[in-house]
């Protein structure tokens, strides 16, 4: 989980064009992150192909925090 | 009109990004126009256009860019330009006193022709979820209200390419009326795209060879891309601030010819009442104005039937005016293109110069004005007419004065 972390971190930073050290677990995708519904859509899109998993509507909304994601990804990865 | 100053200007256009570098290109009377590399036009009727070779945008987040067409783009730049040059920070504005006012033909069309090949090419997911908010007209409007937080009285002109000037009209009215304290106003185009080129294309109205408005030997325009954006405020306002005031906008007029829709009234009927109209609202007589830039469509209809207008309203006093078409240097940037002849005329006018038809070289007798052919002039002009018409017959004119 650790590793997934990581790479989830770096993953939302190359997203939005940020430092890694500036995205926290705790973030939420909407109100600290700023992400509105479109970036979700990109976001849902970005995950599916760079961890080849399939995620259904509604699995990640910007109500969620980036541990949120991590702990959705994970799961799906096993 | 009450009076309405120009207090600002933004540009991006092929000439130069920025009013130094635009202003010194242009006043020299060379060309601007360069065969298309951005991708591979061999099988087009038109291979050339005026491209913006240097567009800096790094003060723009990527994150921010991936969202925006480059017609949003060329725009924010421009913006950004013009309240410099204005020396107006909006942050210490009421945000509900400010507008935002745009021209545009196209659309963001590259964004929006790239997303619908990926769509038919990757399916659903292969299409990016900013295509919805990127390609439409009214981007660019929203994305400098955005940037800035205005929340004035604002809109967004389709009227093909006289998009800028009527909205720059639009402005100054809203201006007058006070309803809004400071507008934004202005075009963005970004036609150098596979697709927008085969659209232009296909009416039959794009040049193969150099663009000749008035020429005899006339093919057709050629395209070109930018943007340009004006600050308007009104004229005592500017004047108590200490603003630098570039010039008044006086007049404003639109007509329709309501006769095709593609070519303009073979007589030029709708451009002499939108004429008549713009002197009746400035107060001007014919005989006030010392210089016209003229649309110069370089179709044979075009240039004929804007001839014929001019000559109607000002009667024998036309052929004493000088009548010349810049954007023969880098292209017609339609919905902007207006946009672009009043930030030109402006410092043509502050330098006491008239900027000329470059390419012009065989006579066409009903063509007969004083087209300013090749060269720059110098002259002092005190009043002046812009011309922007579209396609359909929309007819759009400007008159400003120098301050």
């Amino acid at each position: 989980m650790v590793n997934i972390e990581e790479k989830m971190k770096n993953f939302f930073a190359g997203f939005l064009d940020m430092e890694p050290a500036g995205i926290a677990s705790q973030a939420n995708l909407g109100d600290d992150l700023e992400m509105d519904s479109t970036e979700i859509v990109e976001l849902v899109v970005a995950l599916e192909n760079e961890f080849n998993i399939q995620l259904k509507d509604g699995e990640i909304t910007n109500r969620n925090c980036v541990s949120d994601v991590v702990k959705t990804v994970g799961d799906k990865l096993g | 009109m009450r009076q309405v100053a120009v207090t600002g200007v933004g540009i991006v256009a092929p000439p130069g990004v920025g009013k130094e570098e635009f202003w010194q290109n242009i006043k020299e009377g060379k060309s601007f126009v360069s065969p298309i590399t951005r991708f591979d036009a061999s099988a087009y009727p038109s291979q050339v256009a005026g491209q913006v070779k240097d567009l800096d945008s790094s003060h723009l987040s990527g994150r921010l860019l991936k969202k925006m067409d480059r017609f949003s783009v060329m725009a924010l730049v421009a913006a950004e330009q013009t309240l410099k040059d204005a020396g107006i920070d909006l942050a210490k504005e009421d945000p509900y006193s400010v507008g935002v006012f745009m021209g545009n033909t196209l659309g963001g069309w590259l964004y929006a022709e790239t997303e619908l090949r990926d769509l038919y090419q990757k399916g659903r997911n292969g299409v990016s979820p900013y295509n919805a908010s990127a390609w439409f007209a009214a981007a660019p409007q929203g994305q400098i209200s955005i940037h800035y937080g205005i929340k004035g009285y604002s809109k967004t002109i389709v009227a093909d390419r006289a998009g800028a000037l009527m909205a720059i009209g639009y402005a100054a009215r809203i201006i007058r009326n006070k309803k809004a304290a400071i507008a934004l106003a202005g075009g963005t185009e970004a036609p150098v795209t596979p697709y927008a080129l085969l659209c232009c294309s296909t009416e039959g109205s794009l040049s193969h060879g150099p663009y000749r408005p008035f020429d005899k030997e006339r093919d057709g325009f050629v395209i070109g891309e930018g943007a340009a954006i004006v600050t308007l405020e009104d004229m005592e306002s500017a004047r108590s601030r200490g603003a630098t005031i570039y010039g008044a906008i006086t007049g404003f007029g639109t007509s329709c010819d309501g006769t095709h829709r593609i070519m303009p009234d073979q007589d030029g009927r709708g451009l002499a009442k939108a004429i008549e109209t713009t002197l009746d609202s400035a107060g001007y007589q014919p005989g006030d104005i010392d210089y016209i830039c003229a649309d110069g469509a370089a179709t044979e209809l075009g240039d004929v039937s804007e001839t014929r207008a001019i000559k109607k309203v000002f009667g024998s006093y036309a052929s004493k005016i000088p009548v010349s078409t810049p954007k023969s240097m880098f292209g017609h940037l339609l919905g902007a293109s207006g946009a672009v002849d009043l930030v030109g005329t402006l410092l043509a006018m502050q330098e006491g110069v008239i900027l000329p038809t470059i390419n012009y070289r065989t006579e066409d007798p009903e063509c007969d004005l004083d087209y300013v052919p090749n060269k720059s002039r110098p002259k002092e002009v005190s009043r002046a007419l812009i011309i922007s018409r579209g396609r359909g017959g929309i007819n759009v004119v400007l008159a400003i004065e120098r301050s």
